[in-house]
């Protein structure tokens, strides 16, 4: 009996080099780009598309100082691991929008001077 | 590619990178920056390999030819540029660093792979090992090294405005963590990019005692028997 694999399924594999996972990098992102317009019709985000790459590319940035080759084959495979959930509809709103949380909550930014995070009685 | 474009993506960088932008002083800067436009394997643009060699905290980098009376100290400055992860909270301690990934000689990054809340690499952690109960003898508890995490200053207790409660927003209230040797547990904190410090147990000092002590001659008049 044939098992099919699940929608966006892809077999785990390790970077040979760092252009190959430079590669994989690029492939990610590209891929997450062209599904920003896809996610925010899926989700009924009340935001513009360009809000979505912009924390694509931020949570991209995130790690890219990242210096050891497994490190970022792990960090491939959990770009790849949300993408597949949030294009199978397998997320929810919820955890979409956990990612925009900063933008969303006033409350959950860290503050830009000691001053104003004196101001706000920060730890 | 000019040199227009190779000093803007000099200046770029160099401001990209909180640790040399904010915290070296102008000299260290000015030098710092020489030091990476000199190198042949740097990012310039997007387009380039990432630096296999470990970014911005590379040797390279961290060399700085001038260093005030506080050279070599740790800053303990909090980097408020800082990219934020989703569970920051109004509680969160702003970190005075967050691992990502390119410390050199580091095994396993875990702080950037575990997914946990980066809030706990702001906090301190006390590595130390449980005293013995004073009331009883026994020595059973005081062998192994624990990591618990200092207390917060807002928000690690609260009371419950409804019905009175004890609430408190910190997650890492009341967990500790028990290792076999103090080594695990440094090698714990550094992976997960925790601040640390390690108390050193107060030994107990046990001297050999003998009834026979009592009996053993001494010149002078009063005999003197050191039993602590």
């Amino acid at each position: 009996m044939v098992i099919n694999p699940t929608y966006l399924a892809v077999r785990t594999r390790s970077s040979r080099s760092f252009d190959d996972a430079r590669k994989r990098v690029i492939t990610s992102y590209r891929e997450w780009l062209r599904a920003a317009p896809e996610v925010q019709s899926m989700y009924s985000l009340n935001m513009p598309v360009s809000a979505i790459r912009t924390k694509i590319r931020q949570e991209f940035e995130r790690h890219r100082y990242v210096s050891q080759l497994k490190t970022v084959d792990v960090l491939l495979f959990n770009s790849h691991q949300e993408y597949q959930e949030t294009l199978n509809f397998w997320k929810q709103l919820t955890h979409v929008l956990k990612y925009f949380r900063m933008e969303e909550d006033p409350k959950a930014k860290l503050p830009k001077t000691f001053i104003q995070g004196f101001l706000e009685g920060r730890n | 590619m000019g040199p227009t474009y190779q000093a803007a993506a000099n200046t770029l960088r160099t401001a990209a990178r909180p640790t040399l932008s904010l915290r070296a002083p102008f000299i260290a800067r000015v030098q710092a920056a020489r030091c990476i436009s000199e190198e042949a394997p740097r990012k310039v643009s997007p387009d380039d390999p990432p630096s296999g060699e470990g970014g911005r905290m590379s040797p390279q980098n961290l060399t700085r030819t001038e260093e005030g009376a506080s050279g070599g100290q740790p800053k303990h400055q909090p980097d408020y540029n800082v990219a934020a992860d989703y569970r920051t909270s109004n509680f969160s301690p702003v970190p005075t660093r967050v691992m990502d990934g390119s410390e050199p000689g580091l095994d396993t990054p875990a702080a950037v792979l575990s997914g946990a809340p980066m809030d706990l690499q702001a906090r301190t952690v006390r590595i130390y090992r449980p005293a013995k109960t004073p009331t009883q003898s026994g020595t059973w508890h005081g062998h192994h090294w624990r990591m618990d995490w200092d207390v917060l200053s807002k928000g690690h207790r609260w009371e419950n405005p409804l019905m009175g409660w004890q609430s408190s927003a910190d997650f890492m209230q009341g967990t500790h963590l028990n290792f076999n040797n103090k080594e695990d547990a440094i090698n714990f904190a550094t992976k997960q990019g925790y601040e640390y410090f390690v108390q050193e147990p107060n030994e107990r000092k046990m001297l050999p005692k003998a009834y026979a002590t009592q009996f053993v001659y001494q010149a002078k008049k009063l005999k003197e028997v050191r039993t602590k």
